[in-house]
Formats: C-alpha cells, sequence, structure tokens
C-alpha cells in the first residue's frame, strides 16, 4: 500500500492554512518544514517536551501526533507569541529571573505554561506542576522557570478586576 | 504500524463498517499515543475516533460513563462525590500525555505497564463494546486476556462504565515508580466494602509487576471477613504472591519488586479503609 | 546577595545583567543547527553496529546505493583510512589515536559500521536495510575484572592506535592510561593513625541528556570550501580533526556554532563532524546529520564509570594521616578522555583536605561499551563520592560532627597541595598555592541554610519514614594551566558600541554575556554596547573551547586584555581630541575626560574621529591568555532526604548548593549554573543508570527509560554565592559550572546514613540497594 501525499486544513495561529502532507507525517515536521522552527525536536518520542505546541487549548506533544490529527483544529506554535519589542508576560519572567540557559526547552515551556494560565483561575503550585510534568529541562534545574512561572501567574491575578465578594450588601 | 491513509468516520457504525472492511489494515485511532509502542513498517490506514462523540463524562443512575475516546486529562480533572477515578489518571505519564491519550487507547491493547486496567478490576467497571449494537462485559471478563483479541473483528469500545461508589466503600490505588512520569514498577488498586467493622468485600489488582494485569484472589480471601486492621492487610499482601509472578523492573531484581508490591497492597489497603471509613452514605 | 569588599567598585560584572540571547530564545527565533537546513539538503543516516565486538568480514553497499534519493554511501572501504582521536583537546592530545572515520572492526554496541545520506530520511533509513554486513564475532569485554584479566580480548588490536605524546599507553592488556604519585609515605601515615580505613565504591554510567541531541550540518561554500554548522563545544579542535581525519587542509574548513542546546561535555567530542563533512564534500549538497534521542544514549559520549578503592588513616584527634586514592575508569570502546579524566579524579580531589601522606594511583581501561567522554566534573565527580562518604565514615569512628571535622582538615587560603603539581592533565601540573578560598564560609552559611543543628544521630529514628542531613566539601579547578588558550579582539563602532569577537564557546551557558559583561567593565562602558560574536573559526580568534571550567577565568581573562588594549587606544586618541597626554586623562562612563572632569569627549565622538576624521585608523584591542594556575572554586553541600524504609525509596526534601566562584561575573547565571549542575547530580545519584542486555546493548535508552527529574520530581534547591576575589582572575572570577554536580551522591548518601544508618558504596541509590543497606544495619 503506498502512501500518497494529501492535504490537512487547521488554523495556525490565528490563520485558517491548508497544507500538503502525508499520512505518517508527524506535526512537528510539518511544522518545521513550513517554517515554524521555533518548535523543537528533542526526543521524537513524546518524552522531552521541546515540541510543546497548543491544540484547541491543550498543550500536546507536536513529535508523537500526525499533521492529519490536527484537521479542522487550533493549533498554536511559539511563533504566536510575543515579539522583540513586545514580548508576552511569561516570556518577560523568564528572560528577567535568568531562566533562559541554552533555551532549547523553553519554547515548549512557554507554550505548556500558556496552556495552564488559560485553563485554570486560580494555580496552586499541585497544579502548575502537574501541567509542566511533560517539559524537560537538563540546564536549569527548573528553579529559575518556576520563579518566572509564579510571577506572570501572580502578576495576572494581580491584574485581573476583583470581583464583588457578596451578592447582598457590603461593597468591596 | 506505518500510516498510509487517513478516514475519518462519523459515526460508530460507519467506523465499524470501515474496520472490518479494511481488516488488519485498519487501526483505530484516537489519541495515538500507543503507536509509538508500535513500531514496523505494516501499512496501515487510521480510523480516525475522535469525531464520533466519544468522549464525556457523565453519571447515569448507579454509574459514571466515561466515552472510550476521553483524554486521561479530563478525567483527571473531574471531580465528584463517589468518584475516584481522577486519583490514578493523574499519576499517569506527563501533562500533553494525559491531553492526548484516551481511556479506551489504554485498555483496548494492553501494554504491561497499563495502570487503568488494575483499576478498573478493582472498580468491578463494565465495557461497553459496539458490535452493531451496544452490549457490555465486565472487568474480569474483558481483562482475562488481552482485550485486543475482542475488537480484532472491527468491533469498538464505546464507553466504560464505573459504578458510583457506595456507601461504606473505599477504594485506594497506589503507583510505585521512580519518578513521576516514569512506567509504574507496580501498580495496586483495591475495593473494599467495610460494615461494621469487618471487610465485607474486596476486591484487589494488581499490574505492571506482572505480565498482565489480574486479580488477587488469595490476598481477597484473606480479606474478607476480617477487620481492616495493619496486621490483617500485611498478612493478606504476604500471599499476593500465590497469585502473581512478580517480574524485576528497571533492574531490580524479582525479589524487590515482590518486596514492593506486598508494601504497596498494604498501603493501597490502608487507602481504601481510610476511604471507607469516611463514607457513610 | 553580598559583595566581596574587592568587588565593590565593580558596574558591569557582579551584576545580573540580561543573559543577551535569552529573548530571542524565549522567541524560538531561528538559532539552533537545525533551524538553519538548507531546502536542499540530504539527510544522514548511519548503521550501528549490532555486536558489542566483531570484526566486518564483508560489507556490502551496492544495493543501496543505488536505491531512491540515495547520493553516498561511506564505509571503510571508500574512506581515508587515518587513525585520529575524537575528543577535543589541546594538541597533541593527550590520548590514543584509537579511531578510524570506518574501521573494520567494531567495538561497542553502537559503533559506526557504515553511512548513507539521501534525500529523505525515509530514504536514508531504507538504504540501511539494503547494506548487508557480516561480521565475526568476537568475544567481549563487558567489566573491569574481564577488561584486566591476563588473556582477556584485545580490544585495539590495530597496529596504527598510539599515544602521541609520551604516556603509558598498553592496549595489548586493554590499559589506555596509567597516572600515579605520591607525596610524603602513604605507608607511613597508614602505620601514624589511630583508625584505618579502606572502601571500595562503584560509579556508575550517566547520558548528559542535552535536550538538542548531537546535531551536525556541514554544506560546500561557492569556494570551495566546506563550512560545517554544528552543535559543539570545541570549534577549533574540530576543525583540526575533521581535516586530519578528511585528509584536507584546515584552510579548507569553516567550523561555526550557532546557539547549541546543551553539551555538559558531550559535546567536546567531535562525533559527527567528520562524516557530515565527507558527505558534503563528497555529494556537494549541504548534508544533516542529528542523531535521535536514542543514538545520542547509545553512541553519545558517557560519564567514566569508575572503580575507586580509598584508603585512608585518621588520628582521634582528628588529623589525616593518609590518603590512597586508587581510581580505575572504565573508558569504553575508545579512550579519548580516559587519562584526563582518571587523572582529575585525583588532582581536583585530593588538595582538598590537609595531608602529609597522599598515594595517588590512576587508571583507564578499555571495554566494548559507550564511550566514556567529557562530563562535567569529570572524574572529580566521581572521587568526591568515594573521599566524601569516607570523610563521614572517619567522623563518627574518631566521634566528631562530621562538618566539625571537615572544618578541621580543609585547604584554607594561601595553602598549597604537592598534588597540584604531582598531577596535571597528561602531564605535570604546576605547583600552586590557593588564593581565594571561602569554604569556611560556605560550609556555615550552608549549615544554617540546611538546619544542620537539627540533625540528629540516626539511632534515635524511628517510624517508617525517615528523614536525615547530609554535607560534602567540593572543589574543582579553573582551566588547565600552561596548556590551553583563549583570544579576543574587540573592535570600536561609530556609536560607542563594539564588537566583542571570541572564540570561547557558549552552550547556553551564557558565556557571550559574562564576556560581554568583563569586556564593558574593563572599558567603562555598559554591557549593552556590545555586540558578541563567538565560536566562528573564520571569524573569531582561537579557543580551545567549552571545558576545564576555562571559559570565565581563562577566555574572561583574554578578552579584559583585549579590552585594556582597546581602551589605551581609546585614551591616546581621546587625550589627541582633548589636546591632553594621555597620562592627563582617564576613561569614565563611555567617556575619555580630564581629570577634575572639565574637558571630556564620549566614546562615540572619538570613534567618528578615529574612523572618519583624523589620524584614521581603527580602535581594535587584541589579545590571548594562557593561566598559570587553575585556582579551585569551593563548595559545601546539605541534601536533607526521607527514606521510606519499607520500599527503599529515597525523596530528596530540600537542597543546599553554596558556592565560591570567586566574583559572580553574572549572580544569576552563576545560581543557574548551580541549580542546574544539582539537579543533575540529585537524578545522577538516585535514578540515571544505563542497563545494558547480555549483547552489552544499552536498553533504556529514551527518556521514558532513563529518568532525569522533571519539574514535578524537583526538590528545592537553594544556590548560595558565598564571594570571595581571585586576584589571577578577571575581576575576581574563577570558575561555576562544574563543581556543583560533584555534590549530590555523597551528600545524599551521608544524608541516607544519617536517616537509616544505612551506608552504600555505590549509586544509583535505588531503592532496592537502599532497603538491603537498611535491612544490614545493625544497632
Amino acid at each position: 500500500m503506498k502512501t500518497h501525499t494529501c492535504t490537512v486544513s487547521f488554523t495556525l495561529n490565528g490563520e485558517k492554512k491548508t497544507f500538503s502532507t502525508r499520512p505518517d507525517e508527524k506535526l512537528l515536521d510539518l511544522l518545521r518544514r513550513e517554517g515554524y522552527k521555533g518548535t523543537k525536536y528533542g526526543c521524537g518520542q513524546g518524552t522531552c517536551g521541546a515540541c510543546t505546541v497548543i491544540m484547541d487549548g491543550r498543550a500536546v506533544y507536536a513529535c508523537l501526533l500526525y499533521a492529519m490529527q490536527a484537521e479542522g483544529r487550533k493549533v498554536r506554535t511559539i511563533e504566536s507569541m510575543g515579539t522583540h519589542d513586545k514580548p508576552a508576560p511569561i516570556q518577560r519572567e523568564l528572560v528577567a529571573a535568568g531562566a533562559v540557559q541554552c533555551g532549547y526547552c523553553i519554547p515548549g515551556i512557554i507554550m505548556s505554561a500558556t496552556a495552564l494560565m488559560e485553563a485554570e483561575k486560580d494555580i496552586t503550585d499541585e497544579v502548575a506542576r502537574e501541567y509542566m510534568d511533560g517539559n524537560l529541562c537538563r540546564c536549569t534545574g527548573y528553579e529559575k522557570i518556576w520563579t518566572a512561572l509564579r510571577r506572570t501567574i501572580a502578576n495576572r491575578a494581580a491584574a485581573t478586576p476583583a470581583k464583588k465578594t457578596s451578592a447582598k450588601g457590603g461593597k468591596k | 504500524m506505518k500510516l498510509c491513509e487517513f478516514i475519518r468516520p462519523e459515526s460508530l457504525a460507519q467506523a465499524r463498517a470501515a474496520l472490518r472492511k479494511l481488516g488488519p489494515k485498519g487501526l483505530p485511532l484516537a489519541g495515538g499515543t500507543a503507536l509509538h509502542f508500535m513500531p514496523g513498517k505494516t501499512p496501515v490506514t487510521a480510523v480516525d475516533l475522535t469525531g464520533l462523540g466519544l468522549s464525556y463524562i457523565r453519571q447515569k443512575g448507579a454509574f459514571f460513563e466515561i466515552g472510550a475516546a476521553t483524554p486521561l486529562a479530563d478525567i483527571q480533572r473531574h471531580r465528584g462525590p463517589r468518584w475516584a477515578m481522577h486519583e490514578i489518571c493523574r499519576r499517569i505519564s506527563t501533562h500533553q500525555i494525559r491531553n492526548v491519550s484516551t481511556i479506551g487507547g489504554n485498555i483496548c491493547r494492553v501494554f504491561p505497564w497499563a495502570d487503568l486496567p488494575v483499576v478498573l478490576l478493582a472498580m468491578n467497571a463494565k465495557m461497553v463494546i459496539y458490535s452493531g449494537k451496544l452490549k457490555e462485559m465486565g472487568a474480569d471478563e474483558y481483562f482475562s486476556s488481552q482485550p485486543a483479541r475482542l475488537f480484532r473483528g472491527g468491533d469498538l469500545l464505546a464507553a466504560v462504565k464505573i459504578p458510583v461508589l457506595k456507601a461504606h466503600h473505599g477504594f485506594g490505588s497506589v503507583k510505585a515508580a521512580r519518578n513521576a512520569a516514569a512506567f509504574s514498577m507496580v501498580t495496586i488498586a483495591a475495593l473494599l466494602e467495610v460494615n461494621d467493622g469487618r471487610i465485607a468485600a474486596a476486591r484487589v489488582a494488581a499490574g505492571s509487576a506482572i505480565p498482565f494485569p489480574r486479580r488477587l484472589p488469595s490476598v481477597e480471601a484473606a480479606l474478607t471477613g476480617k477487620e481492616p486492621s495493619a496486621g490483617v492487610f500485611r498478612a493478606a499482601a504476604s500471599l499476593a504472591g500465590n497469585d502473581a509472578r512478580w517480574c524485576g523492573q528497571e533492574g531490580m531484581s524479582a525479589e524487590y519488586v515482590a518486596n514492593l508490591a506486598e508494601v504497596s497492597i498494604v498501603d493501597a489497603l490502608e487507602r481504601a479503609a481510610e476511604f471507607a471509613r469516611g463514607r457513610t452514605e | 546577595m553580598k559583595r566581596h569588599e574587592l568587588a565593590r567598585h565593580l558596574k558591569q560584572v557582579n551584576t545580573s545583567v540580561t543573559k543577551i540571547d535569552a529573548l530571542q530564545l524565549a522567541l524560538g527565533k531561528d538559532s539552533y543547527v537545525a533551524d538553519f537546513l538548507p531546502k536542499d539538503a540530504l539527510v544522514i543516516k548511519m548503521l550501528w553496529s549490532p555486536h558489542a565486538h566483531a570484526r566486518i568480514k564483508k560489507l556490502d553497499v551496492s544495493k543501496a546505493e543505488k536505491m531512491p534519493g540515495v547520493k553516498c554511501v561511506l564505509w571503510h572501504g571508500n574512506v581515508p583510512r587515518i587513525v585520529h582521536c575524537t575528543a577535543g583537546q589541546g594538541y597533541p592530545e593527550p590520548s590514543p589515536y584509537d579511531t578510524f572515520m570506518f574501521d573494520t572492526k567494531v567495538r561497542f554496541v553502537g559503533d559506526r559500521v557504515a553511512a548513507v545520506a539521501a534525500e529523505t530520511e525515509e530514504q536514508a533509513l531504507a538504504a540501511l536495510e539494503a547494506i548487508k554486513v557480516e561480521y565475526e564475532v568476537l568475544k567481549p569485554v563487558f567489566t573491569l575484572d574481564e577488561a584486566m584479566a591476563p588473556g582477556a580480548p584485545v580490544i585495539h588490536d590495530e597496529p596504527e592506535a598510539h599515544v602521541p605524546i609520551p604516556i603509558v599507553y598498553e592496549p595489548k592488556k586493554n590499559l589506555v592510561a596509567h597516572v600515579a604519585c605520591e607525596a610524603g609515605s602513604f605507608e607511613r601515615g597508614m602505620k601514624e593513625a589511630d583508625f584505618t580505613f579502606d572502601e571500595t565504591y562503584e560509579t556508575p554510567y550517566a547520558q548528559h541528556c542535552p535536550i538538542e541531541p548531537y546535531t551536525s550540518m556541514a554544506q560546500m561554500t561557492p569556494a570551495g570550501r566546506i563550512l560545517i554548522t554544528t552543535s559543539t563545544q570545541v570549534p577549533f579542535h574540530c576543525r583540526r580533526i575533521v581535516a586530519r581525519t578528511l585528509g584536507i587542509p584546515v584552510q579548507k574548513i569553516r567550523v561555526v556554532k550557532p546557539r547549541i542546546g546543551g553539551g555538559f561535555g558531550c559535546k567536546q567530542e567531535v562525533l559527527l563532524e567528520d562524516v557530515t563533512a565527507m558527505m558534503a564534500l563528497r555529494t556537494g549538497r549541504p548534508c544533516l546529520w542529528r542523531f535521535t534521542r536514542e543514538e545520542t544514549f547509545r553512541t553519545g559520549r558517557t560519564r567514566h564509570p569508575f572503580r575507586i578503592r580509598l584508603r585512608t588513616g585518621v588520628k582521634k584527634d582528628g588529623t589525616i594521616t593518609a590518603i590512597g586514592l586508587e581510581c580505575i575508569n572504565n573508558t569504553g570502546a575508545y579512550g579519548g578522555h580516559g587519562l584526563t579524566v582518571v587523572s582529575c579524579s585525583g588532582g581536583k580531589t585530593l588538595p582538598l583536605y590537609h595531608c602529609d601522606n597522599i598515594l595517588f594511583d590512576g587508571k583507564s581501561y578499555y571495554t566494548n561499551l559507550p564511550v566514556g567522554g567529557a562530563y562535567r566534573g569529570f572524574g572529580a565527580t566521581q572521587a568526591f563520592f568515594a573521599i566524601e562518604s569516607l570523610m563521614d565514615h572517619m567522623a563518627e569512628a574518631i566521634g566528631m560532627d562530621p562538618l566539625k571535622f571537615r572544618q578541621l582538615n580543609h585547604i584554607r587560603p594561601g595553602e598549597g597541595s604537592p598534588i597540584f603539581q604531582a598531577l596535571g592533565e597528561g602531564r605535570e601540573g604546576l605547583p600552586m598555592t590557593v588564593g581565594s578560598n571561602a569554604l569556611a564560609e560556605c560550609i556555615v552559611q550552608g549549615a544554617e541554610a540546611a538546619g544542620w543543628e537539627k540533625r540528629q544521630d540516626w539511632r534515635k529514628k524511628t517510624g517508617r519514614y525517615r528523614r536525615g542531613i547530609g554535607m560534602c566539601c567540593l572543589m574543582q579547578g579553573s582551566s588547565i594551566p600552561d596548556i590551553d588558550m583563549g583570544a579576543a579582539t574587540i573592535k570600536i563602532n561609530e556609536d560607542g558600541s563594539f564588537n566583542l569577537n571570541v572564540g570561547a564557546t557558549d552552550l547556553g551557558t551564557g558565556s557571550d554575556t559574562v564576556l560581554a559583561q568583563i569586556a564593558a567593565e574593563e572599558l567603562e562602558t555598559t554591557t549593552d554596547k556590545m555586540i558578541v560574536y563567538s565560536s566562528d573559526t573564520d571569524m573569531t580568534p582561537f579557543d580551545v573551547g567549552a571545558y576545564a571550567s576555562s571559559t570565565t577565568y581563562l577566555s574572561g581573562e583574554a578578552v579584559r586584555k583585549a579590552a585594556a588594549d582597546a581602551k589605551r587606544q581609546i585614551l591616546a586618541t581621546g587625550a589627541e581630541m582633548l589636546g591632553l597626554k594621555a597620562e592627563e586623562v582617564h576613561c569614565e562612563d563611555a567617556h575619555v575626560l580630564n581629570a577634575d572632569g572639565s574637558k571630556k569627549v564620549s566614546y562615540s565622538d572619538i570613534a567618528n574621529y578615529s574612523l572618519y576624521q583624523k589620524n584614521q585608523y581603527q580602535i581594535i584591542g587584541t589579545a590571548s591568555h594562557i593561566t598559570k594556575k587553575s585556582p579551585p572554586p569551593f563548595a559545601a553541600h546539605f541534601a536533607e532526604v526521607e527514606v521510606d524504609t519499607l520500599t527503599g525509596f529515597v525523596k530528596v526534601l530540600n537542597y543546599v548548593s553554596t558556592i565560591d566562584c570567586g566574583t559572580a561575573v553574572n549572580p544569576a547565571l552563576c545560581e543557574g549554573q548551580t541549580e542546574g549542575g544539582t539537579l543533575n547530580g540529585i537524578s545522577y545519584a538516585l535514578t540515571e543508570q544505563y542497563l545494558f542486555d547480555e549483547t552489552g546493548r544499552m536498553r533504556n535508552a529514551s527518556f521514558a527509560d532513563y529518568h532525569i527529574y522533571s519539574m514535578r520530581d524537583r526538590p528545592p534547591i537553594k544556590a548560595i554565592l558565598v564571594p570571595s576575589y581571585e586576584d589571577t582572575g578577571p575581576f575576581g572570577a574563577k570558575s561555576v559550572s562544574e563543581i556543583c554536580i560533584n555534590g549530590p551522591a555523597p551528600a545524599i548518601g551521608n544524608a541516607i546514613y544519617n536517616a537509616t544508618g544505612a551506608r552504600l558504596n555505590e549509586f544509583p541509590f535505588t531503592p532496592e540497594k537502599v532497603l538491603k543497606a537498611i535491612k544490614a544495619v545493625k544497632k
């Protein structure tokens, strides 16, 4: 049975795209081939997290997913995050904390952190660790990554206007 | 496995028809994470199951029903009284895997390290299989041997039904692993019914450290009718070797793993008993 | 962080300046080798040996060569047979030349057999399957004892194998290296002791696990030279070694290192570039060779396993009367780092404690197993497990607190050790007295942060889960004196910015930033005025590369001197512009000004003047540096653990890593190095291991089966920088990145003892080993 080329259409970083692919092509290979090289190959086996992208709001390993599994979905890569002039808050905090050493794990870490902050409101340490447990880093020992992550979460919570505490009486 | 084609059926019936037609050249695909453990170049057509409405968690009477294509992350996040599935799910692999890997994918083809079969055996879950119509199969029968045997003809797993935990029932599980993401060295799950200070019923299952997940009848027999004390648990756990042929893991010996399993059985029973004690309705 | 007195005036150095490339990396911009792949690049795949020890009787690539998409197949029959060493070190290397691009013999499961370059990965892999090989399987050697046994199979029986400098090398006995030295008399010292000890320790394999696997790309330039873009720690050694193995002049090769995704020592090796370059040369196409993660585990370099026999004598008053350290390392199938690692196991550890009678014997042996390479710590890691475990043992015998025992005996500032001269790397070292040394303060601060005073004897502990605290003291070195060299060039631009070109290699360590800070400090300007370009053999001056904890101490001093050179020119031109003499002006805040500041001119003005207006010339400073000593950083580590006495599982609850690195040029980066190296040491102590099957194949070659810590596993690690000031280093700096990985194995081992009374002489401290040791404890 020969493998033929086919197409896959999905929203990539907010834009509807159609790519030619093959049924056995992994999403990671398609992304890098199409110029989205911020997503990295670290193991190709779904164990290190360097290839993490967000699909329909969930952090996933692009190296394990087939490109065809992205059909009709929304995919976000590191390229959707900030710019030199306007980095995203998590990017700013990672840089400021000294958390970026070799940087190879960092795009994956940023995508997992973004999925965490978009999915969860009150983020305990336990929940944060569970969301981040699929991104390996060998350089930093995670200390400063953790500091940057907690700071980003705290800043976001501080920026969110306080809700009214009670429906009856008592203004805030 | 090498994917040569991708088809997206729109109903269970269509999916089953496609798989029956493809035979060994067809591969049901939900999250697809298990494909990594099936190397080789056999050409297959992927039959995508994610568009069939099989991702849900609902309570229906005395059961929680989990659609077969429900990602583990959703099971991990679900909370509710008399629900205990989240505890084991949060300990399986990593976040990105849990977001994609489904309960169906974990139990339709059982790998030796699988945790979910152990839990489902202890909970006496029922598997809902679609073979043109839906029929239920209890966990004991379903896991009596490699479940993949049930799906060779194109049948599909549609859902898993987990009994709502009744009063006086407690569930406990232990997964001993080197790191948070590591495959289990031994997984134990226990469901106890404790009435009037005595164990009325016990279901204890083990996996990972043995070739295939199974219940431990010798352990269960040594618990039934006794009081839920540490001494009883230890005595029961020491009989586990009658049922299970423990294997060396991670470079550690089978003797060590047997010891680890027995300690884990006691820990799981303690948890189940604790859980049962707190649940009077 | 408190500043050292002598560092108080520093403006750019000793400040946590933002890492120059951090934002680029956080944005995911093209940075690493594989990001620069041209569209027409070929993919290289290698056929690896399935046998640990075999001769290749027949190799038929004819079918593979004709397969679709295949452009070139390399094997021993069509490449030059040039013996060399793959280890990235100074030349001539203190190593056996025992490697060929492709040989007629394979020596470990994962050794090279033949390589294919094809249009796609699929085509390359298909071609590998079409290569027919007939092996004559030979008896393998899998342990040190098997290697040392009389009549053992000879792994390197090729006539070409030799050593380029006069060092011991006996391949017929599988002996790769032997160094020995004695200070005083070990025998006499043992006789003087009240207590003597004789323990044997074993340390395991480990892989560095950089998240970017080995990756290398080569392409022909329009001028017909070979451009190698590669993930390397040693671009200049790479160029030299590739030139040798291809039989072409150095002039024809350019090696460029872009950003790389970690190395930790495994990329101090020319492991891919010869084949990548040869493929580019033969096909005329760009060629990419990227190891899979599995290949990185099996064929990539590893840490050397060691067997260590440590004998010591101690008096009741705490005097250590004798130390006899015998280290044997297993260097695997090729010997590149065998000698240097075993030399450092003594050279970088034995000076730590006062002792008049020290005996060292170090040997390295071949086996048919994965190849030991350079790995952060480089032999000191392994030896400190033995030494620091036995220190606790000795302290207990004489009834002294292990912390006080160490405080009593460690080397003080101004002291020397006969070991510094006796043990270099491949040749004699240099005599040295220790200048900066804040170890005493490290111990005090670490003990306080770790809660040492609440420590209790294990005999008082009960219950299933028991906690303990353990400690260790450490040293390392900074650069290889008299052997390694680094150089730098710095030139001014119109806006007062500078181009700083250095050979020095940033692995993600942040050396580009650190070197920019040093240059800016010397030049009295700010770090953000530096444009750093590094590690390009055409464009940057020479540097040995990133190893031996050299970059700050050696390359940093070259940068400082180059900046000082440029500064002299700036002062001269500034004086000219102001109509003053050079002695009447000084630099401050990117200006040249007179003593009372009434006359000044900016660097930008000076640049415009000198580039365009009068007596035009390019202000450019150049300097090289070799070091005359290797001043040790010092550290004291403290680990708190909890042991499950029913299962043997060990959890690290808390870890404190103090470090005296001299002036911390960039404190945040120093903390980052310390935190990262410490966590690596923790998983090395507890969960990392190489499991082999009976054929010598490493069977847990993936992150699923080879366990390193995630954010969910990590214990809190507190890095405490304790300032000192090293007069011989740039602005007082020494080094920071290796020493931290040496601590966890002994600190955790000592903590397990404090929790349970169980001593372990080997690690990883698997639950089985811990449980066995607990059961063997006699109260």
